[in-house]
């Protein structure tokens, strides 16, 4: 008998409900892999909507028109029954600044040297540096869950977080002109001080008054050891 | 309607738009096999692709940078929904391939029926019957003449098996 997580995902999928998330174990996916496969190969199953098409349009034409900067990628997503609710939107939220991220890379990738780019393993557009070494930016103990705390490695500067159990790092300049971020504790935002820009703690643009979007913040590498936080940086100017 | 041919270019986002919106549709919907995900993801899709295009892009170009949006989508989602990544869009996947007017992609389902050819009679079938053909267990049970009980499992070992054929791990 399959895992009671995997049950229910194929129970769902044959309700045509969304599925409920769970921590899916290697030895689940091809049985769920099956079921998708099955699922799609019900006649009529992968055309769209006519609402969803006409709706969809609409409101792209307004996220278009600057009526919205971050409106798409998140009231899209309707609830979903989770486990553990602050975490997956927290996730989410990361997960849609990360493929803004890559695809700003990859928009000009495409556009100038007619390569296909694979979107699919790059993730976020992390900054890692040809000769790096870890640097600690904090106790561990000093950053608790829900905590952000700037840093300025001399070479690199940033914003360490901890959301939901996982350490994020991004850099700390505004991807416009370069202007420092400061951090709005309160609302857990970066604010731009030069035009009104703000990022999410994960990087995501949150906010910008500019005709372009500027691209979400290059992600660091960053990681725990020793009881510190460490974020992978070029060694400092001595 | 407008008609777009892969040499040429999009006047605007919603001839981009319009063209694609199905072929996106589908290929998500192959991949995560319920429509509220399939749409979810599409929008996604959009959104964060429209933005940065530059519509001096060529039809293919652009169609290139929608697939590698969605493919990062895609694996955003299972990141976040399930910690695996239970399909993906491979080089395999094109826009250009999907047929918009057929009610279901042609390769699909003939994955899904070379699939099920491999299985015993009566793991086909209720397969067939809960799967594509949406009854329910106790309709499937009835079609079947077996009891709604053993319906269910011999769906849950159905499902084993065709879990465990070349055509869902390759």
């Amino acid at each position: 008998m399959s895992p009671r997580g995997a049950r229910r995902f194929v129970a769902d999928l044959l309700r045509g409900r969304r599925p409920r998330s769970f921590r899916a174990q290697d030895t689940d996916l091809d049985e769920l892999r099956a079921a998708i496969m099955l699922r799609s190969a019900q006649p009529g199953s992968g055309v769209p909507r006519e609402e969803f098409v006409t709706d969809l349009h609409q409101r792209l034409a307004d996220q278009l028109a600057g009526k919205s900067t971050t409106a798409l990628a998140e009231p899209v997503r309707g609830p979903r029954p989770v486990v553990d609710g602050t975490r997956r939107r927290l996730v989410a939220a990361s997960s849609i600044a990360a493929s803004a991220a890559v695809v700003g890379a990859v928009a000009d990738h495409v556009l100038t040297t007619r390569t296909p780019a694979s979107g699919g393993q790059a993730g976020p557009q992390t900054l890692v540096p040809d000769a790096g070494q870890w640097r600690t930016v904090a106790a561990s103990a000093d950053l608790t869950e829900g905590g952000v705390q700037g840093f300025d490695l001399g070479t690199v500067v940033g914003f360490v977080s901890r959301t939901g159990g996982a350490l994020r790092a991004v850099s700390g300049v505004c991807t416009h002109l370069g202007c420092r971020l400061a951090l709005d504790a309160p609302t857990r935002q970066l604010n731009c001080p030069c035009h009104r820009t703000s990022f999410a703690i994960n990087g995501e643009l949150l906010r910008y008054q500019l005709r372009v979007p500027p691209p979400a913040l290059p992600q660091l590498e960053v990681r725990e050891a020793d009881g510190a936080v460490q974020i992978f940086a070029p060694p400092g100017q001595a | 309607m407008l008609r777009v041919v892969s040499e040429e270019f999009y006047p605007d986002w919603e001839a981009v738009y319009r063209d694609n919106v199905a072929r996106v549709y589908r290929l998500m919907f192959a991949k995560v096999g319920n429509r509220p995900d399939a749409e979810d993801l599409t929008a996604e899709v959009f959104a964060t692709a429209l933005g940065p295009l530059r519509v001096s892009a060529s039809a293919a170009e652009v169609r290139a940078y929608l697939l590698a949006t969605a493919r990062t989508v895609l694996a955003g989602h299972w990141r976040r929904t399930l910690g695996r990544e239970v399909t993906t869009l491979t080089d395999e996947d094109s826009l250009e391939a999907v047929p918009v007017d057929a009610p279901t992609s042609a390769d699909t389902a003939s994955r899904a029926a070379r699939m099920l050819a491999q299985l015993p009679e009566s793991y086909r079938r209720i397969l067939e019957l809960r799967f594509l053909e949406s009854c329910s267990v106790r309709e499937a049970a009835t079609a079947m003449g077996i009891s709604v009980t053993y319906a269910k499992v011999l769906q849950h070992r159905a499902l084993r098996a065709a879990a465990a054929l070349r055509e869902v791990s390759e």
